[in-house]
């Protein structure tokens, strides 16, 4: 990914006002500006059966901190350091991933399938298939879809809350994503029960809220959200995994 | 499978038919499992709840949670570091659902992880039923009860 010549002007004069007032407003126009570059570095990874969505976040996490961290003094374009930083992030992200990353690939790739074929057999059925009927579809054995759901949802207790940065800070994942979405009602109830939950991407939080406040299925919360159920699924376990490490350390 | 021998009697029919019961009672649908305590073996009490609920006929929606509400019931057990010991996990297929209770035996002093209200809120919208206890000797405890609520089983 590359700016024209004065768009990359721009942008390196916008770094050089930040690393003097640290201005909210310009950090996030910063993050705005690269975020293809997060993505695109993201993709390099996305051959290893993890979901692309998922690195585009890992990916995002190592462009705020290259934001943050980037010192315009030092001569180096910013793409270059930020590159640097986004491998590594994603690098830890695989190495943090632990069983998941070792599953087979046939189960990996198995998942993914996984992810089309609840989506058809939803629609087809008007209900969310059974474990069976999944495995039929699929031509597997239902053990072998159950490993694969395992497999793509293997996440450790604490790969995502676990400091990310691994050098200098402590700040996990989760303190860095996100606000509050103030549009969402019932927002004081549920930060009353788990003021934590302020710490979840917006669109975590509205996941959590439909699930579990609102009382939708996991198909219907996918359906609502235009998203996979797989996805939903993926962003509830985590969500959870996040808040009770968050609890436990607060 | 018992013998089917030749012996009529009315005695030995009896004696075979208390064994049958016997053993019917023995073979319900029950599996226990016992993993270290730590996080890493926790999968094995989540794949081993789903396939219990696979083999009920239960929806991915249905096996979705109960692998959320196990998780959420082991990490008050255990929480995310894990503890020295074992937890002991006892799966109990009931009519038309699946009953899963887990006890933590642990070695260490480690500190327990008291059911938030948000983890309750999470709970309820997971399972039909579920409770925290101890289990008479002061483990710590849990057990949950997931109906299927889905079309009906046409598993085995």
């Amino acid at each position: 990914m590359s700016f024209d010549p004065v768009r990359r002007t721009e942008l390196r004069a916008m770094f050089v006002d930040f690393a003097q007032t640290r201005d909210g407003a310009l950090r996030h126009e910063l993050i705005e500006a690269h975020l293809g570059l997060a993505e695109y570095l993201a993709r390099r990874f996305s051959n290893r059966g993890e979901p692309l969505d998922d690195l585009v976040q890992v990916a995002s996490v190592g462009l705020l901190k290259a934001v943050d961290r980037f010192d315009p003094e030092r001569g180096i374009e910013f793409s270059t350091y930020a590159t640097h930083t986004v491998v590594g992030e994603l690098k830890r992200h695989f190495r943090d991933k632990g069983w998941a990353v070792r599953a087979p690939r046939r189960l990996q790739e198995l998942y993914l399938r996984l992810g089309k074929i609840i989506s058809t057999l939803s629609q087809e059925l008007g209900r969310s298939p059974t474990i069976q009927e999944m495995a039929t579809e699929a031509e597997v054995s239902e053990e072998e879809v159950l490993e694969a759901l395992e497999a793509g949802q293997a996440y450790r207790f604490a790969s995502i809350d676990a400091p990310s940065g691994g050098d200098d800070d402590g700040d996990s994942l989760g303190s860095r994503l996100g606000a509050v979405d103030p549009q969402m009602a019932g927002a004081e109830h549920r930060v009353a029960l788990s003021p934590l939950l302020a710490t979840l991407p917006p669109r975590e939080q509205t996941i959590l809220h439909l699930r579990f406040f609102e009382g939708l299925t996991q198909s219907e919360i996918a359906n609502r959200l235009g998203i996979s159920q797989m996805h939903v699924s993926r962003l509830l376990a985590r969500s959870l995994a996040q808040l009770r490490n968050a609890a436990e350390t607060a | 499978m018992l013998p089917a021998g030749p012996d009529v009697a009315s005695g030995s029919v009896r004696t075979v038919e208390r064994e049958r019961e016997r053993l019917r009672v023995n073979n319900e649908d029950e599996v226990r499992l016992v993993v270290p305590a730590t996080p890493e073996f926790l999968r094995l009490a989540r794949v081993t709840a789903s396939g219990l609920a696979s083999r009920l006929g239960f929806s991915f929606d249905e096996v979705e949670d109960l692998r959320l509400a196990i998780d959420e019931l082991c990490f008050m057990l255990i929480g995310s570091k894990g503890r020295a010991g074992t937890v002991h996990l006892r799966y109990a297929t009931v009519s038309g659902g699946l009953e899963v209770a887990g006890v933590g035996s642990f070695t260490d002093d480690g500190i327990r992880h008291p059911l938030t209200p948000f983890s309750e809120q999470i709970l309820s919208a997971l399972v039909d039923e579920y409770s925290v206890d101890d289990d008479g000797e002061g483990r710590p405890g849990f057990r949950l009860r997931k109906q299927r609520h889905g079309k009906p089983a046409s598993a085995s």
